[in-house]
């Protein structure tokens, strides 16, 4: 066929149908076609993944590192050092889940005997779960996880190489895994942590975190004690511009993780440092402590109590919810599961279609999707109800 | 607790815009509907997320057959007639190619565009023009036919240039009008939206896309295209149609050649009529029908006779600076060391360095996307499969970042300004990124090349003959139409009408 006549040509039509048929025809019959691109997801996110608890050791006097293994003896799912572990827990009729960051290193992970491990500190009696883990969980302990959330980690096209960590408490922990993955060589960056702590007695993972500063001259840690301590020659006071600044290379990120004062504390010092936005990045805090202290909460509703519709495909049930309580809450009470990530409002796995009802949203870290307000959805672990409501969640 | 009706009259495997269409058109008929969405929200790769307090599109570029309010195309019009209230915003240029001796931007409107590549080569306007104007003739024709088909008489005598080029390849079209090299390369940036070199993409297929995106322009919706799913997802709801998210469908259950329901990863067993599934094929027929046994020989010797097209992968950036401070002018910008499309196909195939880019600064056409002071800016590639299916687990976030890497540089080259000095946030999205979230085989998104081999006229001539199973439609980019965020909605709408049709079929045999 020329193809200069081709305007004059009608038999295209049946000549491709022929070709595509005849491709067709000499093709393999067998079952064979495979995913490898889908298996790869697959192996960074598997979904929830069934954990035993096979190691718990004093992390300090107050807070205890849980070690968690594959109950099939498989490796456990890359991640980068800074995410977190989403873990759930029945207790009594409660379905609660929390994300804890992960205090351990990806390469391990990854070894021959793979292993994660968070790091928890006992409550001043406000932390449900931060005590269940401290007090009850036990070695053979099932549960089930979901890890590799969360986006405080190192970008390395974002990030400056010299890293200042701040970190007060037990946000230590993903310094930790950070700092076990510089170690090892597999996170190339300078890594600074300048570690708050209120005593000596309360520094998390010491023993650790002070054997891996020993090891490796791109990794560095630095004490700081707020309280007045004989015989401490370290640094002192809080994490203020000044001692950041001397800690600071001439580009520096920053991350951030500690408790929520800290982080109102270091908001003004950091600002004072005078570096691009770009430069700092603060880890999500997790659930508000008092909603009823944020602007545009109507106090008057803070002692309410309401009923939320809770509908599931066809089904409805209600349960009891408070005004200061977060509807993830209200369902995790109820023994309702819907799927939580940072908890904060940010991540959008708890993303809920509300259909009637006036909430509040934390407007802290809201990272809900415009058109996703503009038709009443919302994070449901940063929202409060304010009326009774009625809600759409996904079956589980 | 029960959470299904025992039975509906169709089941729609898949939440994105290609399910959410089937669904919008069965329940404004009436129909009993239930999708199923493996994700916590609807869209597929048509959504957004949120970084850093900023909301950031996922995967559209430009949305075509949308049309302007007063001349809607079909996509447009089917988003009307449905009742969805989507606020679109107009492209505000077809492209800025940056190709060799090339440094051109070019608008839409058949005649502006012809006269813009005769600024550049001058001498070309008729031809250029004349070629256009044949490609909207075909246009024209693939759309009637569509909706009417017609017998091959009648065809000839209503739409002779679909009918005369229908058997010739976008090359062997091009060849015929003679024109110099710098004309030719200037009607070649689109390509990459159909994904085929040129002597192995039907005509049809550029005639399609040339007519469409030359001729209307691109859409695209203000609050990103989470606004599009969303509101066609609310919509059906409205409709009646059943939605429930975070619902993977591990099995569609068969008996005897017929659909008749699914199995989800929950267990739950659900019946229906009818299934249509946005699932591959490939996936369908390789582990979704239970029994395995009812699967005909046919049916894998289609797909595997059939070549996967493109994937994706994008590197987006929010920048901590106005794009003009960053020497970023445009919308859209085509870049390439060659426009020899059939070589950059070849690229395509391997995991890098890509030679041919697809950036993106949504700012210019939705200006406050970002924060004042802030601007987005993506280089995306669409790689073939075939590269990215080598990638083993270990070596994937290195491969990741490598190919990041050669991105941002690039196009920090060209524009003379170091991106990487001011990446307020950074989000790779990779092929497995797309099989993590949407379940699409091998992350492809493209669905099947369209080839000489595997032409669209072919697909709707052996359309019938292709049911393997009574009662399954499938409806996605692996359907007749092919990939893109137009085109889904048109297999989706085409995979309802075949039930529709079905069911008419069935009570006029019954009478």
């Amino acid at each position: 066929m020329k193809v200069k006549n081709f305007l004059t040509d009608v038999g295209g039509a049946s000549r491709v149908t022929k070709a595509r048929l005849k491709a067709f025809h000499s093709a393999s019959p067998a079952l064979t076609d495979v995913d490898p691109i889908g298996n790869v997801s697959r192996e960074w996110h598997p979904g929830p993944i069934e954990l035993v608890v096979t190691k718990i050791t004093p992390a300090c006097k107050t807070a205890k590192t849980i070690r968690f293994e594959r109950t099939d003896g498989k490796k456990l799912p890359f991640f980068y050092a800074g995410q977190y572990i989403v873990l759930d827990f029945r207790i009594g009729k409660s379905l609660i889940s929390r994300p804890y960051s992960i205090s351990s290193a990806p390469y391990q992970a990854r070894a021959e005997k793979p292993f994660v491990e968070i790091t928890v500190r006992k409550s001043k009696g406000d932390g449900f779960i931060c005590d269940y883990v401290n007090d009850e969980l036990k070695v053979g302990d099932i549960l089930t996880g979901t890890m590799g959330l969360g986006q405080f980690y190192y970008e390395p096209l974002r990030d400056a190489k010299h890293v200042v960590a701040l970190a007060g408490g037990v946000g230590i922990t993903p310094f930790a895994s950070m700092a076990k993955e510089v170690v090892n060589g597999t996170l190339d960056i300078d890594l600074t942590i300048l570690y708050g702590s209120a005593s000596s007695d309360d520094i998390v993972m010491k023993e650790e975190l002070d054997a891996l500063e020993g090891a490796c001259d791109k990794l560095h840690i630095v004490h700081v004690l707020s309280g007045d301590e004989p015989g401490w020659t370290g640094e002192k006071g809080f994490l203020t511009a000044e001692l950041i600044r001397k800690y600071s290379a001439e580009d520096t990120t920053y991350f951030i993780c500690g408790p929520q004062v800290m982080y109102t504390f270091l908001r003004k010092e950091v600002a004072k440092l005078d570096v691009p936005a770009r430069r700092v990045r603060f880890e999500v805090f997790g659930q508000a402590k008092d909603i009823a202290m944020y602007e545009g909460f109507p106090t008057e509703l803070r002692h309410e109590s309401f009923t939320i519709t809770v509908v599931r495909g066809i089904s409805e049930v209600e349960i009891p919810a408070k005004a200061t309580e977060s509807i993830v809450v209200a369902l995790e009470r109820a023994g309702i599961r819907i799927e939580t990530g940072c908890r904060s409002g940010e991540c959008g796995f708890c993303r809920t279609k509300v259909i009637s009802g006036d909430y509040f949203v934390c407007p802290e870290g809201d990272g809900r999707r415009a058109a996703d307000k503009e038709f009443n959805y919302v994070h449901a672990c940063a929202a409060y109800p304010l009326s009774d409501m009625k809600i759409k969640i996904p079956i589980m | 607790m029960k959470f299904y009706k025992d039975h509906y009259d169709v089941i729609v495997i898949g939440g994105a815009l290609a399910g959410l269409s089937s669904a919008l058109m069965l329940a404004d008929k009436g129909l009993d509907v239930l999708v199923l969405e493996r994700h916590n929200l609807p869209g597929g790769i048509a959504t957004s997320f949120v970084r850093g307090g900023i909301e950031i599109e996922a995967a559209l570029h430009e949305m075509m057959s949308i049309g302007p309010g007063d001349n809607r195309l079909k996509v447009g019009k089917f988003f009307d007639d449905m009742g969805l209230d989507i606020e679109w915003l107009q492209v505000p240029e077809c492209y800025h190619a940056s190709l060799p001796g090339l440094e051109v931007t070019l608008h839409p409107g058949l005649e502006t565009f012809s006269r813009e590549i005769d600024e550049q080569v001058p001498g070309t306007y008729d031809k250029v023009l004349k070629l256009l104007k044949l490609c909207d003739t075909v246009f024209n024709s693939v759309n009637e036919l569509s909706i009417h088909p017609m017998s091959k008489p009648q065809m000839l005598m209503k739409h002779e240039a679909f009918v005369k080029t229908a058997g010739y390849s976008t090359k062997e079209v091009l060849d015929t009008f003679d024109l110099p090299q710098k004309a030719l390369d200037l009607l070649a940036p689109y390509w990459i939206y159909v994904g085929s070199g040129f002597s192995d993409l039907p005509f049809t297929i550029y005639s399609v896309l040339m007519a469409d995106y030359v001729g209307y322009g691109s859409m695209i919706p203000r609050k990103l295209s989470h606004e599009m799913s969303l509101k066609m997802a609310e919509r059906a709801e409205e409709l009646g149609v059943q939605i429930e998210y975070r619902q993977h469908v591990d099995k569609i259950l068969v008996k005897n050649g017929r659909a008749y329901g699914v199995r989800t990863a929950r267990g739950d067993e659900i019946y229906s009529d009818y299934v249509i599934s946005a699932a591959y094929p490939n996936k369908v027929y390789t582990s979704m029908i239970e029994p395995l046994s009812e699967v005909p020989e046919e049916a894998t010797k289609m797909v595997n006779g059939r070549r996967l097209s493109l994937t994706a992968f994008s590197v987006i950036l929010i920048l901590d600076k106005p794009a003009e401070e960053l020497n970023i002018k445009d919308y859209s910008i085509f870049r390439g060391d060659t426009m020899d499309t059939d070589a950059l196909y070849e690229n395509l195939a391997g995991l890098g360095p890509y030679r041919y880019l697809t950036c993106i600064c949504h700012n210019y056409g939705n200006p406050g996307v970002t924060p004042e002071g802030t601007c987005s800016f993506s280089v995306t590639v669409l790689p073939r499969v075939d590269g990215w299916k080598t990638v083993k687990a270990e070596d994937y976030d290195r491969v990741k970042h490598e190919v990041a890497k050669q991105l941002i540089d690039d196009m920090s080259e060209y524009f003379g300004v170091n991106l990487l000095d001011h990446v307020l946030e950074c989000v790779i999205e990779t092929p497995m990124t797309i099989a993590h979230y949407t379940g699409a085989w091998n992350g492809c998104i493209y669905g099947y090349a369209h080839t000489m081999e595997d032409h669209i006229v072919a697909r709707l001539q052996t359309a019938e003959e292709e049911k393997f199973i009574d009662r399954l439609e499938f409806a996605g980019a692996h359907a007749i139409s092919g990939d893109g965020m137009g085109p889904a909605v048109t297999n989706g709408r085409k995979a309802a009408k075949n039930v529709l049709d079905d069911i008419a079929a069935r009570k006029e045999a019954d009478r």
